[in-house]
């Protein structure tokens, strides 16, 4: 080894990025809680498309069977969680570990690692997601007989990108603004699924109205077609609240101490 | 080589880094010395852009570190071993930091073996004993083969095999020409390792010079102990000459700077009672503790002459 002398210049924003994205890759294939969150999300997604299958009957009121997607959104409604877990736990880890300061000696940068650390784990999960949605689908297609048409997947498989790449973005924001694993995934829980569902229970009007305003209600929305909203005011919640998340989270990461 | 210029770091009311300016050189390794909560940790983390610094600014070859593009090449660190993913193997991790920097996976394997971790590579680090932990750190600033390495009390909790390697190595690494900065709160320790030395206390520097000539400081600052039962008076005596004293725990007085006669005089003048007179010279351990020390009651400002470049 040799003391380096000379400077040669500097790769270029393009170069840092990709390596930064790679090496955010490798962080999620290296750690096992990764593969735990994948298996978590596999058993609820295809399982409750499977289950709704069989029972396909009783989903609509009408009695007329669901077409195919159906199973995927089901499954997606409950298994998205996991994927959102591998997402928030990719940023929040490495507060709880410290092993954010050895991440920002490496990527001093801190907006090639936000892009990064926004881009990589989301695209992961949404892809994820997507798949096992069409795995659903075509389990439902083949086990239940349920109507399969590639352009309504294809729609399906669509707003369910929709819906897991605002709730990853959700959550990288709220992940890198808290920096504690329990923090995050509380506030990301009660966002994305605990308040939409209880506050318009309580039947109290106001309540209601406050859960027509939370990121999960579009979700539900976009995902089963419920309560009642128009596309733009689901799509306003949904990019809404992944903007201001993440305008959070960026702050966060960009002018506060590393951690 | 690394420049800190009037770097300064606020928590609210608490001055960490208080205008701080000093080179560290290429070539040899520069002990960075200062009592728990000095400072050290706080500077280090502003000099790589992991804190933000209040006011001040910090350079690494040359450049502010925080927009290196490839920045394990300019500089390597170990500020905290502890903070690694647990769950994660030491040579993933390495593979991690190889990836952002473009360096090839042999070289993963070198430091690897350079830092003597071998098969536990391959473990996670949950698994990991402290020394193993600073191994793996150690490894990842030396990955880049960078021109400058700062180590946060590296030999902190190894055993003396450990503290000996580290020693080696550092010693090595500046031979090599790079420029290393060490930090420790133990002047003991820089006894061996350092050339320079850049002391600082609650956050100032306090001094900035070859390890010889602080040490010839101490000895150049001959004191002298004195027993006397009229503490008081002598200690007020002794000041009104610009004299400084410190009072130790079992009653004596160290009076700095002077000879026996000086303060024999003195307590004659006075009318203070000698009971006990000798002259002493300082250890180093003892320059940086009277440099540094809380406990020093009289103080007539002694230390601003060691810095000097
Ligand atoms: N994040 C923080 N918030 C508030 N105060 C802090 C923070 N980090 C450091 N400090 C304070 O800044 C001062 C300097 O701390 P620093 O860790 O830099 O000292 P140090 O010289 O490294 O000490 P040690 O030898 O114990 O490692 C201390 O008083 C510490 O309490
Ligand atoms: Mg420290």
């Amino acid at each position: 080894m040799t003391a380096t002398t000379a400077r040669v210049g500097d790769p270029g924003t393009p170069t840092v990025l990709a390596r930064a994205a790679g090496a955010e890759w490798l962080r999620l294939r290296t750690v096992r809680t990764s593969w735990w969150c994948l298996l978590a999300a596999t058993v609820t997604v295809v399982g409750i498309g499977v289950v709704m299958a069989f029972d396909a009957e009783n989903v609509t009121a009408t009695g007329e069977l669901p077409p195919a997607p159906a199973a995927g959104e089901f499954g997606i409604m409950l298994g998205q969680f996991a994927l959102l877990v591998l997402v928030l736990l990719a940023v929040t880890q490495e507060y709880a570990s410290g092993a954010i300061t050895p991440t920002l000696q490496w990527t001093p940068r801190r907006g090639v690692l936000l892009a990064a650390r926004l881009g990589v784990p989301v695209a992961a999960a949404t892809a994820a997601g997507v798949l096992l949605a069409l795995v659903a689908d075509i389990a439902a297609w083949f086990i239940a007989d349920l109507p399969f048409s590639p352009g309504e997947v294809a729609g399906s498989l669509g707003r369910i990108a929709a819906v897991l790449a605002a709730g990853g973005v959700l959550a990288v924001g709220v992940g890198l603004l808290l920096r504690s694993t329990a923090g995050a995934l509380a506030t990301v829980f009660l966002l994305q699924l605990v308040l939409p569902f209880l506050l318009p229970a309580f039947g109290v009007e106001w309540m209601a109205d406050l859960g027509e305003l939370l990121p999960g209600t579009g979700a539900i929305w976009t995902l089963l077609g419920e309560p009642d909203m128009t596309a733009l005011q689901a799509g306003a919640l949904l990019v809404g609240w992944a903007a201001a998340a993440l305008a959070a989270g960026g702050w966060s990461l960009l002018r506060r101490d590393a951690g | 080589m690394i420049e800190v210029r009037g770097l300064t770091k606020t928590y609210g009311a608490v001055r960490a880094v208080d205008d701080l300016t000093f080179d560290v050189r290429p070539g040899a390794v520069t002990g960075f010395l200062g009592p728990n909560g000095a400072g050290k940790s706080t500077t280090m983390r502003m000099v790589l852009g992991l804190d933000r610094p209040t006011s001040g600014s910090a350079l690494v070859g040359g450049r502010p570190f925080p927009r290196l593009g490839e920045p394990l090449r300019a500089a390597g660190a170990l500020l905290d071993a502890q903070a690694v993913h647990p769950g994660r193997s030491g040579r993933d991790h390495l593979r991690v930091a190889a990836r952002t920097q473009g360096l090839p996976l042999r070289r993963v394997d070198e430091v690897i073996e350079q830092v003597g971790l071998g098969p536990a590579a391959r473990r996670r680090v949950k698994g990991y004993s402290l020394g193993m932990r600073q191994r793996l750190g150690i490894a990842g600033a030396l990955l880049g083969d960078p021109a400058v390495l700062l180590f946060d009390e590296p030999m902190n909790g190894l055993d003396l095999d450990g503290v000996r390697w580290v020693r080696r190595l550092v010693r090595d690494l500046a031979g090599e020409g790079r420029t290393v900065l060490l930090s420790s709160h133990l002047m003991s320790e820089m006894e061996q390792t350092a050339d320079h030395l850049v002391i600082i206390g609650r956050g100032r520097l306090i001094a900035d010079a070859p390890i010889a000539e602080v040490m010839r400081g101490g000895h150049a600052r001959r004191r002298v102990r004195v027993r006397t039962p009229a503490t008081d008076d002598l200690a007020g005596a002794l000041l009104r000459r610009r004299l400084g004293v410190h009072p130790t725990d079992d009653g004596d007085l160290l009076v700095e700077g002077a000879t026996a006669e000086t303060v024999g005089d003195v307590a004659l003048e006075v009318g203070a009672a000698v009971h006990g007179l000798a002259e002493e010279h300082s250890s180093l351990e003892q320059v940086y503790l009277d440099l540094t020390g809380d406990s020093v009651q009289y103080r007539v400002g002694d230390a601003p002459e060691l810095v000097q470049r």
